[in-house]
């Protein structure tokens, strides 16, 4: 019995160093997956490139990585153990000067097998603080960026996984006074999250990040964002994670335009009306091609109740906007129809 | 988290003396860090959602006393932020969840006066949405998981006049689909998880008898393995302790025979929390 279980462990051993060589021969690995063996052979036949990589375990071509589901509960298993013996050393000797060199490497080793960890685990919480923490001590924009490789490549497999982006957000937030791209990222993020929501519909996690990056992003990218959700909305209507992202959106807006009428930048309401009476009428066109969906009427009723608030509340106080509001009660109609 | 789903699952059967308290509460004690936080295992990390499964753990076995109270909730009042939210461990993460947390640990152990409960409230209350429900930040969806802990944070501060009972009542009340079952976002499928949190919402607001209470118990019950006991998130899937504990908890909500009724606020059994509150 004994000798069996030692040889079990030794070959959990090789996989997982074999697993870890695959990641660290090929950085540029941007999808994973667990697969059934059998589905390797259909996978080939797809490829584009050279093998890079196959055997019984593992199959990777095109940056692309495939696991076996034979050999997940070992490989698990051997990463756990690899990991948390790693740290248990790091917070036993890390904080020996780096000159004799054994802490950094401790550090490495322990950084190497919380990625194999968290790509079979994505929500193992203390492997992703180990990873902060490393990353923080070092403040390097090159491995923040590395950090946001890697939660897109967990994402890849696990697009629910809530510490995955929670690790976006807190690197983010990290590089947020130090980088100039910030607006960039801003809009690759939101990128990210739609082609996530693509293949994971009704995702929580990955909207709610999409919206947690609107405080991130000018007024002209907000408007942009708008304007792109529109088509992805239009051909998701239960979605309604989309919906609420476009009210997000909408809300920002209205913000920065009270803002400015409190300011006296701004005396008019017309932008903010075709927006409004746009959204109402594309809604309308969709409520009638789709009959019955939830998500459609909880939009509507934040349009309608919005539209009342603003536009017939806020309006009429000062004389400026008396021309506005007047064709605006004309239109209130609309929801009496 | 996995223990507080079993071990409540368990009290509310009235069979916890099925497991040995002494083995239990050594393995918890060994799950706190020095910080005062408590990890979901040992060697991991502390974080708000295993420490207060810890605490509700002890309240069950009666063992509260075993810990030490201020320093649970210095750990806990050291994650509040200047806008009153508050974060889940030291790497910042915030989320009304973590607000809720918070809230309800400090109120086991009677130590809400180590944190500032009012602008802990108003931050609740700014993630309120135009729909009657709460978001995890000020303009996240709804959701009703989220509502669940913002309500009941607001119920245990005793601040409900933040909701607008109506509206979210509505909201949540349309939760109910066809086969009785509550799903926790508009367009979802029913799960038997929702059965506890958006009934037990429904409950700190005044308007459970807004859903059919009878197609929910049918439910539920359709949801149950009766070969090993589990419940699973709807008919015919696969059993688990999460779903098992929702699934019992929702029924003791629904006040099903043979079950100990749940506080639905504290998600700990009435007994308990009375033993909490008032016998010192």
């Amino acid at each position: 019995m004994r000798e069996e279980s030692m040889i079990s462990k030794g070959n959990s051993l090789n996989l997982l160093d074999e697993f870890e060589l695959i990641l660290e021969s090929d950085p540029l690995i941007d999808e994973v997956g667990f697969i059934h063996p059998s589905q390797f052979v259909t996978l080939n036949k797809e490829a584009t490139s050279s093998l890079k990589h196959e055997d019984a375990n593992f199959w990777s071509r095109d940056h692309k990585l495939a696991i076996s589901t034979d050999v997940l509960l070992p490989l698990y298993k051997a990463a756990k153990d690899a990991f948390m013996h790693a740290i248990s050393q790091y917070k036993r000797h890390g904080n020996l000067s780096d000159a004799s060199g054994y802490a950094s490497n401790l550090e490495s080793e322990a950084m190497k097998h919380s990625k194999a960890l968290l790509l079979l685990s994505c929500d193992f919480g203390t492997a992703w603080n180990f990873r902060k923490l490393i990353v923080s001590k070092k403040q390097k924009i090159m491995l923040f960026l590395d950090e946001l490789l890697l939660s897109a490549l967990v994402l890849s497999n696990s697009p629910k996984s809530e510490k995955a982006w929670c690790h976006r957000r807190w690197v983010i937030k990290m590089i947020a006074g130090k980088c100039s791209t910030l607006q960039d990222i801003a809009g690759k993020e939101s990128e990210l999250v739609e082609k996530i929501a693509e293949r994971s519909k009704m995702n929580y996690r990955a909207w709610n990040h999409r919206c947690w990056l609107v405080s991130y992003m000018t007024t002209e990218q907000v408007l942009h964002e708008l304007k792109k959700s529109r088509n992805w909305a239009g051909l998701h209507v239960a979605d309604n994670s989309c919906f609420h992202y476009r009210t997000r959106l909408m809300l920002r807006i209205m913000e920065e335009h009270c803002h400015k009428l409190e300011d006296g930048t701004s005396d008019e309401n017309n932008e903010i009306y075709q927006i409004w009476q746009e959204e109402l009428d594309w809604n309308e066109a969709l409520i009638k091609r789709y009959v019955g969906r939830e998500a459609l009427w909880l939009h509507r009723r934040f349009l309608s109740l919005s539209w009342i608030r603003h536009f017939t509340t806020t309006l009429g106080d000062t004389s400026n906007y008396r021309a506005c509001k007047s064709s605006i009660n004309g239109d209130i109609s609309i929801f009496h129809g | 988290m996995g223990a507080y789903w079993g071990l409540t699952t368990l009290d509310l059967l009235g069979k916890l003396d099925a497991l040995d308290s002494n083995e239990v509460i050594q393995w918890i004690m060994k799950c706190q860090h020095e910080s005062g936080g408590f990890a979901g295992n040992i060697g991991h990390d502390p974080h708000l959602l295993y420490t207060l499964s810890a605490v509700q753990v002890l309240a069950l076995f009666d063992k509260l006393n075993v810990l030490d109270a201020d320093k649970v909730a210095n750990y806990i009042s050291g994650l509040q932020n200047e806008d009153g939210s508050f974060s889940g461990d030291e790497w910042g993460e915030v989320d009304s969840r973590f607000s809720y947390l918070a809230i309800c640990c400090l109120s086991i152990l009677h130590r809400l006066d180590k944190m500032n409960v009012e602008k802990a409230v108003n931050y609740i209350a700014s993630c309120k949405n135009v729909d009657g429900g709460f978001g995890c930040t000020p303009g996240g969806e709804s959701h009703a998981g989220q509502i669940f802990c913002c309500v009941g944070a607001l119920a245990i501060t005793g601040s409900l006049h933040h909701v607008d009972k109506d509206l979210l009542g509505w909201w949540l009340c349309e939760r109910q689909v066809k086969s009785g079952g509550l799903n926790g976002r508009p367009e979802k499928l029913p799960d038997v998880c929702y059965s506890w949190w958006v009934l037990s919402s429904l409950i700190m607001i005044d308007r459970v008898h807004w859903i059919n209470k009878d197609k929910l118990v049918k439910f539920i019950l359709n949801c149950q393995d009766t070969e090993n006991g589990g419940i699973s998130d709807r008919p015919e899937d696969a059993v688990d302790v999460f779903h098992t504990y929702f699934g019992v908890a929702g029924l003791s909500l629904l006040e099903y025979p043979g079950l100990k009724a749940i506080d639905p606020a504290h998600a700990l059994p009435v007994d308990v929390v009375n033993r909490i509150f008032f016998q010192k």
